[in-house]
């Protein structure tokens, strides 16, 4: 189209009527730089040189921008492997994370004619899983992670199933034997379909270059519609070798086929039925899940919150998808969560599910759960509903459109006495917990928590592995940036922060991005630093470090009469460690440097390690006991 | 053959109210798509009794035919799942009064002499007849409902049933359903 458009205009420009060119040949078929070809033989005179000069070079880049448009008109003959990185970058993927290998090597040697692609070499497959993963949730775009055959493959594995669990929109690209190696024990087989079936949304096992670009527009409409999860790609080195005719504009774009389904609409019987559930409500709770976080929901829950004054309580995947200075914010609920928020579900008449799908750390003992509640389920997955708790009112939506539509039709309502009541627990148990002495030598998790939030003015995003840390992390930082808190919460991946946190630096930069990991989980992908310092980019990372596997060894502590089998651990010297690396190292030992320590790490530049010395057996508390009623909870006292 | 199975949730349904449901499912015949299938009655711990593929009319796609023990709660969680699967084009739960279902089964039966006109006699009752004699042997075939199997191999149990094939059971809609 836009060859049109150049050589009407340079036909007007030079008084010139008609080119024979232009009747001969059919603009759509000149080659894109067509019509700067065409502007060069009518320049004749002088004077108009000067102008035409300006006009080229604004032609000039409106024809890079109309080139763009007018080749996804064009048909070429391209590899399968260039097709799969055309189809990419329509897409809009800028990063792939990944390790190249011989069954997808033909894909790497198309990726150097692609510099719009930038391809980050992890040092172990599970990384570029777990990158992806954490670039995905912080910038909301898929993410995407490549391996070759085999090993590789099945090094995916772990991200893939920590991202099915957690509703992750990931594309996963493998590289597979040759089509007539298949099921041949070749070299490098592995039948990644079957085994990675049980833990994608979806995947493909591409049969031709010339279903490329289907395959890929298809896979990335699949992770990022509805329910999002992780969707695999297996592409056969023939295929990827193979040629096929590609004319980008033949298959449309996810956004494409997205923007063509229409936002499905609330029913206006259910949206009564729910005000009506809502207005009959003595003691009603919001559990607000991921869910408003992976469908942008924010603003309508605080509206959907602040119209009916209910409290809101934010599941582990849900924190900071509403903030905690908020008056109307209590808390996590489940295994870790405080005793008040636990209780105030106990007593609650009314839970309004958003996004969550109560999980079995969230309810604990099921029958115990909200025993006196009706349950309004807002989720987006149909299948969620009645799984663990039969809900009152079940409601197959977008929370984003539900709540939205709930606020309109809902009454006003500008207090409830039950948050009085809620917050009066909840003193009881600070001023039972101020009485208990602490060792104040050691930094401890909240001086940590607290160092990092105030030397970030609460803008950091904070990636936390598996165990005590993460439960610290959670309960201890606040959480005020909208989609500050990464974990990965359904599966529990130890080794899953140092990765993440990669892909959510490299996905918003100008973010400060921390790393919270125990001694244990550091260790699972240490190799990354390698790759930081490759990348250049600045991760911060702080180990609590208490030469355990912390909350295993808790158990044992509550569980297993301190029978410590197997908790006890040794780490490397992390600053030697990270000077090996090329990166820095710092020790704390003492409260008291905790504060300068998380500040130097801010001014140093590149990634940084900060090795926390913390108490050796410090408990996350309180905690309900596995199989129990979340009301009945372990809590801290003098004596344990 | 079913026991009730203990969920890790729904534990308000109450106990026996578990009865047969016959999921009708059609699928896109593409690499994976019936293992996805399969693996997920597995992993959803569906209490499967029976499962059949077959073509159906549009080329495509696979039908399968699966019997399921469960209580109707959890037979529309796991419809729900199986639709979750993006090969999988429609479920439907085909209640025992809306459908026609008919299984198919072979039966080898310890047979000589005068008791082949017996077995004979009690097959013709279930409209099953003799595919197959040897000397010691009787082959019935029967179709009918998985009643009605079950009623004609209690019967003919007696005579000492060798070996039993049988398909499982497939249904349709009645009407225009």
């Amino acid at each position: 189209m836009a060859s049109h458009m150049h050589t009407h205009d340079t036909g007007r420009l030079t008084g010139a009527t008609t080119h024979p060119i232009q009747r001969r040949y059919p603009i759509e078929d000149l080659p894109p730089a067509g019509g700067l070809f065409l502007f060069f033989n009518f320049l004749e005179d002088s004077a108009i040189m000067a102008i035409a000069a300006k006009f080229m070079q604004q032609g000039a880049d409106t024809t890079a921008q109309a080139t763009q448009e007018s080749e996804q008109h064009i048909e070429r003959e391209l590899t399968g492997s260039a097709i799969l990185c055309e189809a990419l970058i329509r897409e809009g993927v800028e990063l792939l994370f990944g390790y190249p290998g011989g069954a997808i090597m033909p894909f790497y040697d198309a990726l150097t004619s692609y510099p719009a692609l930038h391809h980050v070499l992890v040092r172990h497959e599970q990384a570029a899983a777990h990158a992806a993963d954490g670039y995905s949730r912080a910038t909301s775009k898929a993410g995407v992670c490549v391996a070759t055959s085999g090993p590789c493959a099945t090094n995916l594995v772990t991200g893939l199933a920590t991202a099915f669990m957690d509703s992750i929109p990931l594309v996963a690209i493998t590289g597979q034997v040759a089509s007539h190696f298949i099921g041949r024990d070749a070299f490098q087989e592995t039948d990644v379909i079957g085994v990675t079936q049980p833990i994608t949304k979806h995947n493909f096992l591409v049969r031709s270059a010339a279903e490329v670009a289907d395959v890929v527009h298809e896979a990335f409409r699949v992770a990022l519609s509805g329910r999002p999860g992780p969707v695999l790609i297996d592409i056969p080195k023939d295929v990827l070798i193979g040629k096929a005719n590609y004319r980008p504009s033949a298959t449309l774009t996810s956004a494409e086929q997205m923007s063509a389904t229409q936002p499905a609409v609330l029913s206006e019987y259910v949206v009564a039925q729910a005000a009506q559930l809502i207005a009959q409500a003595q003691r009603p709770l919001i559990l607000a899940g991921h869910g408003i976080i992976l469908g942008n929901a924010y603003d309508e829950l605080r509206a959907f919150a602040e119209k009916t004054s209910i409290p809101v309580v934010t599941t582990l995947l849900g924190l900071s998808a509403f903030s905690d200075t908020h008056p109307l914010h209590i808390g996590m609920p489940g295994m870790h969560g405080p005793a008040h928020v636990n209780r105030a579900i106990g007593d609650s008449d009314l839970i309004i599910g958003v996004g969550m799908r109560f999980d079995d750390r969230v309810t604990g003992k099921v029958t115990g759960f909200a025993p006196n509640a009706k349950i309004i389920h807002i989720d987006i997955d149909p299948s969620e509903m009645h799984k663990v708790k039969i809900a009152t009112l079940p409601i197959v939506s977008d929370a984003k459109v539900a709540l939205a539509a709930l606020t309109e039709a809902v009454a006003i309502n500008n207090s409830h006495a039950w948050l009085g009541e809620i917050r009066s627990w909840e003193t009881e148990t600070r001023e039972r917990q101020e009485n208990i002495k602490h060792d104040e030598e050691y930094p401890n998790p909240t001086s940590i928590l607290n160092a990092i939030y105030n030397a970030t003015d609460g803008d950091a995003i904070i990636v936390s592995d598996v165990g005590q840390n993460q439960m610290w992390t959670a309960r201890f930082y606040q959480w005020t940036r909208q989609n500050s808190h990464i974990t990965s919460g359904g599966l529990g991946t130890m080794g899953f922060a140092l990765p993440a946190a990669m892909g959510v630096k490299m996905g918003v930069p100008d973010a400060p991005v921390w790393a919270i990991a125990g001694d244990g989980g550091i260790q699972m992908n240490i190799q990354e630093l390698a790759t930081l310092r490759q990348e250049g980019v600045a991760v911060k990372v702080a180990i609590m470090n208490n030469g355990y596997l912390g909350m295993v060894r808790q158990w044992q502590q509550f569980f297993h009469s301190r029978n410590y089998s197997e908790t006890p651990m040794t780490g490397p010297d992390y600053t030697l460690l990270a000077a090996a690396y090329g990166l820095t190292g710092i020790r704390v030992t003492r409260r008291d440097e905790v504060e300068g320590a998380v500040k130097r790490a801010m001014e140093t530049e590149g990634t940084v390690i900060l090795d926390f010395v913390i108490e050796a057996e410090a408990n996350v508390y309180p905690m309900v006991a596995p199989g129990s009623a979340i009301t009945s909870m372990i809590e801290e006292t003098e004596s344990v | 053959m079913s026991t009730a199975i203990e969920r890790s949730g729904q534990m308000g349904i109450p106990q026996g109210t578990e009865q047969a449901h016959t999921l009708v499912v059609l699928i896109n015949d593409r690499t994976g798509a019936v293992d996805r299938v399969i693996g997920l009655l597995r992993r959803r711990r569906a209490n499967t009794q029976t499962i059949i593929l077959g073509r159906s009319t549009q080329p495509e796609m696979v039908r399968l035919t699966v019997v399921v023990d469960d209580a109707q709660v959890s037979i529309d969680q796991l419809a729900e799942q199986l639709r979750k699967i993006i090969d999988v084009v429609q479920v439907t739960n085909l209640a025992a009064h809306d459908a026609v279902t008919r299984e198919l089964a072979l039966v080898k039966i310890n047979a000589t002499g005068p008791q082949i006109q017996e077995i004979l006699e009690h097959g013709q009752r279930f409209s099953a007849h003799i595919v197959d004699v040897s000397p010691e042997t009787v082959t019935l075939e029967i179709t009918g409902s998985t009643h009605a199997i079950e009623q004609l191999l209690e019967q003919v149990t007696p005579y000492g049933v060798r070996e039993i094939a049988r398909s499982g059971s497939i249904a349709l809609a009645r009407g225009n359903k």
